[in-house]
């Protein structure tokens, strides 16, 4: 996977040990190296048009998903520190546009995606409960 | 030496030789048989062994019979079982029978014959030995196992060869002594467990037919058992789980360890690095297990784990097994599982179920978020209803059944990417029977009500049931025929009833020829003379009514039946057109003559009938004849003027009714009908021993009540009767012919003629006689005039007289049998 070298805690204790603004760089930073592949992958299924109708949908749904969640996630942290933010996002821009990036197969692509989309929930979650945890947590 | 030797027993010899030869040849020693064997019942051999041949070549010939049988067969086969064999094919074996067998020696001397052999073929069953294929011995797990195949026994037919044997299979290691039998059933091979490794076995198999004997045991085949010294086989990896998404461990199975205690390990590799690792922890979740505890727990990568198996043959390692933690979370299913039942006012109570997610599961830093579900049945019942939750641990139940016990339990998954969890264990709930009291008080209203309603019904019922049945279910009316009084038939009286119908006469009475008609007749003129009646002679009777059949045109009947007057009537009287009553005083007056007038049924019964409103015809007596005979004459008259006058209280006297316009009409029309009340004077009086009277009444005008007769439509034919033998003659009085009567003879003795069956020729009026008398005879009436006028009169009679009876309009109640009134009856509406 392309975000594969992004320092990124695998495992509770880390996370939870993270301050919260790394965190919310982290997912970012996720998020932003994701956005390329996700246009990219996204025009490559229109034009060959071999998955059925929905995957297609789904597919051009979750880029929005993404996009959604890191606007949404920028609006909420956002306050906190816009240059790191925008150090973060050029990085990962960086990263977006790499090679690797472009160079993923298709299983590879949904691999590494499912995994950084579960590494954004988990992070996304853990800074809920920090932040709000009256909340079901 | 030698040769002294050689030479003795030489001699010895000789000496035995001679002796033998002395003795001289004998005849053969008894074979014997010595046993018969069916391979598969369908074909069998036998056996003997010979005697003593006798010195001399012996020929054996086996014969047997059959059972029942009494023929003798000799064997069909020498050569096929061998020597001193004898081999019955299929063609000469029957299973069913019993062969007695026997064999004889013969040669040049004699013969001799063994004893028999009763041979049945399904007694001496037993095939072959089977053949052993192959012996293999297998290692499996750790395991050895020989296997044995075999094939059936050969036959010299092999087409024939579809026969199901049981087999047995016995081994022993070689050097034992003791067999081990195994039965094997039809299989045609086995695999033997149990057996000792390193040591040499001896098989042998044998087989039987469903009935019959065990074959002999196979040859010997025997077979080394190895030592069973191999490496372990692959081991597999199951599962591996992670409770709580820190940690997570791995399930292996073995695979054989090939004779050797094997030692396994578990290595593993993390995604992009080379290290090989081993388990950390083989004890903590169990044999064949490896624990991974949080340190070496990592997220989002990928472990590469296999499992080695070792013992001192070699080893084995089992494939990788790919894993990434963040997928196989499986929590622990939820704790602490409680309900509460909560009653808020105003409001149905209702059950809340809490429950708290797994100790191990860190919900409270979000690292691990649950779903729950739960499902819960009621106790009897079989399908559980599932309910998906979410995240909460609350849940409210509103819609169980109070009374019923419930079962509920939960179980919960990561939100993403995981499995279920185990079922909670079982908690039961008991919903209590929520007895309101509200719900109470209405089903006591309910209920008091209901029965309030019950007694009044019940009540209204019992006073006023038949009303209230007529009510609702109206009797069913019954046929209302006219003229048929259903009392009169219950009474049964037919002589009412028939008179009711209008049935004059029936049953005829005995005495009718006793009763000497007179008739009334009524002129305009005032001349009213009252027909003496015969009666001197007679005595008097209580007129009975003779109804007659013929007039039984009840009313309207006797409209129409012309009668018949005699002659003396008819000519000397012109009809008075008005009833008086005068007539009647003129009866009375003429009475003490020897006249008497019959008073048309001046019975009671006649009264009665006429109250009963029936049209009667009556006849009147008829005026005396000539021969001054008391004659009969009947002549039909409606009743209706009977009525007429009964009904009217006031009218005292039989009148005539006489229609006024007409005086030189010959038309009588006398209607007489007496009161009982009034005229038992009279009646005596009037009494003849007629019993007939025809009343012969018309009248024309609808309002008028009293009987007043249309003369001019009015015409009537009296039947007059003549005592004697001579035919009654039938007097026909014609309209116009005042005073013409005629007189017709009718045949049969005292026939009464009181319907008219046909006209004929406009001029004949053919009188039918009254049936139910049992006249034959019908009169004809010459030249009646007006025939026509006649059919006429009498219809109009008939209307007439329906128009005058107020009420009573019996029209068509009579049996009339020339004419139909109901023909007239529209004319009346």
């Amino acid at each position: 996977c392309h975000t594969s070298g992004m320092l990124t805690p695998n495992g509770k204790e880390y996370a939870q040990k993270i301050p919260r603004e790394e965190l919310t760089h982290l997912i970012l930073k996720l998020l932003q190296a994701w956005k390329e592949p996700l246009s990219h992958f996204n025009q490559y299924i229109e034009h060959h048009q071999e998955l059925p109708d929905d995957s297609l949908s789904k597919a051009k749904q979750i880029s929005n998903m993404v996009h959604e969640l890191k606007t949404g996630v920028e609006k909420s942290m956002g306050i906190i520190s816009n240059a790191l933010n925008g150090m973060a996002s050029s990085e990962a821009a960086g990263l977006s546009i790499s090679n690797e990036a472009n160079m993923m197969s298709d299983s590879d692509f949904i691999h590494c995606f499912r995994r950084d989309s579960n590494k954004v929930q988990s992070y996304l979650k853990i800074l809920k409960c920090r932040i709000m945890p009256e909340n079901s947590c | 030496m030698k040769q002294k030797l050689i030479s003795s027993v030489q001699i010895i010899l000789l000496l035995a030789l001679t002796t033998v030869g002395l003795t001289g040849q004998s005849y053969p020693g008894k074979p014997k048989i010595i046993r018969c064997r069916s391979l598969e019942k369908e074909t069998f051999s036998c056996w003997w062994k010979p005697g003593s041949d006798g010195g001399l070549p012996t020929n054996y010939t086996l014969f047997y019979t059959k059972d029942s049988e009494e023929k003798t067969y000799e064997c069909p086969d020498y050569q096929t079982s061998g020597p001193n064999s004898c081999y019955f094919d299929k063609n000469h074996t029957n299973p069913w029978t019993t062969y007695n067998i026997t064999v004889m020696a013969t040669n040049e001397i004699g013969s001799n014959t063994s004893d028999p052999q009763y041979v049945d073929v399904t007694s001496i069953v037993q095939p072959d030995a089977p053949v052993i294929v192959s012996l293999e011995a297998k290692t499996s797990a750790s395991i050895m196992s020989l296997w044995a195949k075999w094939s059936p026994p050969p036959l010299a037919d092999v087409s024939s060869n579809s026969h199901v044997y049981h087999y047995e299979l016995r081994l022993k290691p070689k050097e034992k002594e003791e067999w081990e039998t195994i039965s094997v059933g039809v299989q045609t091979q086995y695999k033997v467990i149990r057996l000792h490794a390193g040591v040499k076995y001896v098989v042998q198999v044998r087989c039987m037919l469903d009935l019959g004997e065990w074959s002999e045991w196979s040859s010997e085949k025997c077979i080394q058992i190895p030592n069973g010294q191999s490496p372990p086989e692959k081991p597999t990896i199951i599962k591996c789980r992670s409770p709580e998404k820190e940690t997570f461990t791995c399930w292996w199975k073995p695979g054989s360890d090939g004779g050797y205690p094997t030692n396994y390990t578990l290595l593993y590799s993390k995604e992009g690095e080379e290290q090989i690792y081993e388990c950390p922890d083989y004890r903590t979740a169990g044999p064949n297990s490896c624990y991974f505890d949080k340190k070496h727990t990592s997220f989002w990568t990928i472990y590469n784990i296999t499992v080695r198996a070792t013992n001192e043959m070699g080893s084995n390692i089992s494939d990788p097994h790919y894993v990434d933690v963040t997928y196989i979370v499986q929590p622990d299913p939820p704790v602490n599982v409680t309900l509460e039942l909560k009653k808020p006012i105003n409001r149905k109570p209702y059950l809340v179920l809490t429950w708290s997610p797994p100790p191990l599961a860190d919900v409270r830093s979000g690292w691990l978020t649950l779903e729950y579900e739960l499902r819960l049945k009621p106790e009897e019942g079989e399908e559980w209803e599932t309910i998906f939750v979410g995240q909460q641990t609350q849940y409210k139940m509103f819609s169980l059944n109070p009374g019923k016990k419930y079962i509920v339990q939960i179980h919960c998954k990561p939100d993403h990417h995981g499995s279920w969890s185990e079922w909670s264990s079982e908690k039961y709930i008991q919903i209590p029977t929520d007895f309101r009291a509200k719900d109470m008080v209405v089903w006591i209203v309910v209920g008091v009500l209901s029965s309030l309603i019950c007694l009044i019904m019940s009540w209204t019922m019992v006073l006023k049931g038949y009303r209230m049945i007529a009510f609702i279910l109206p009797p069913v009316p019954g046929p209302k025929i006219k003229g048929i009084d259903t009392h009169l038939l219950e009474r049964g009286k037919s002589e009412e009833l028939l008179s009711a119908l209008g049935c004059h006469g029936f049953p005829p009475t005995s005495d009718c020829e006793e009763l000497l008609i007179e008739y009334l007749e009524v002129e305009d003129s005032e001349d009213q003379q009252l027909m003496p009646s015969h009666e001197n002679g007679h005595p008097t009777k209580n007129a009975k009514m003779i109804r007659k059949e013929t007039d039984s045109d009840s009313g309207r009947g006797s409209c129409d039946s012309p009668s018949l007057l005699s002659d003396k009537c008819r000519e000397t009287r012109a009809l008075p057109s008005t009833v008086q009553t005068q007539d009647v005083r003129e009866v009375q007056e003429n009475k003490g003559g020897k006249r008497s007038w019959e008073t048309q049924g001046i019975a009671s019964e006649q009264k009665t009938l006429l109250n009963n409103e029936s049209t009667k015809s009556s006849t009147w007596p008829a005026a005396p004849l000539p021969n001054n005979q008391p004659s009969m004459f009947a002549y039909h008259s409606t009743v209706d003027a009977h009525k007429i006058i009964l009904s009217t209280p006031n009218v005292n006297i039989a009148s005539v009714l006489m229609g006024n316009e007409e005086k030189h009409q010959s038309q009588y029309h006398i209607t007489e009908t007496v009161h009982d009340n009034t005229e038992e004077r009279r009646e005596d009086n009037l009494h003849s021993k007629t019993d007939q009277t025809t009343v012969l009444v018309k009248q024309n005008r609808p309002n008028d009540k009293s009987p007043f007769l249309n003369p001019k439509l009015m015409d009537y034919v009296e039947v007059h009767k003549v005592r004697q033998d001579e035919e009654p003659a039938v007097l026909l009085k014609h309209k116009e012919n005042s005073g013409k009567t005629e007189k017709y003879t009718v045949t049969g003795n005292s026939k009464e003629y009181t319907k008219v069956s046909t006209v004929v020729d406009h001029n004949i009026l053919v009188l039918m006689p009254d049936s139910r008398t049992q006249h034959t005879s019908v009169s004809q009436e010459p030249a009646v005039q007006t025939p026509e006028n006649l059919h006429q009169g009498q219809a109009e009679k008939n209307m007439s007289y329906c128009l005058t009876v107020p009420g009573e309009c019996k029209s068509e109640t009579s049996g009339s049998e020339y004419m139909d009134p109901s023909s007239f009856m529209p004319s009346f509406k």
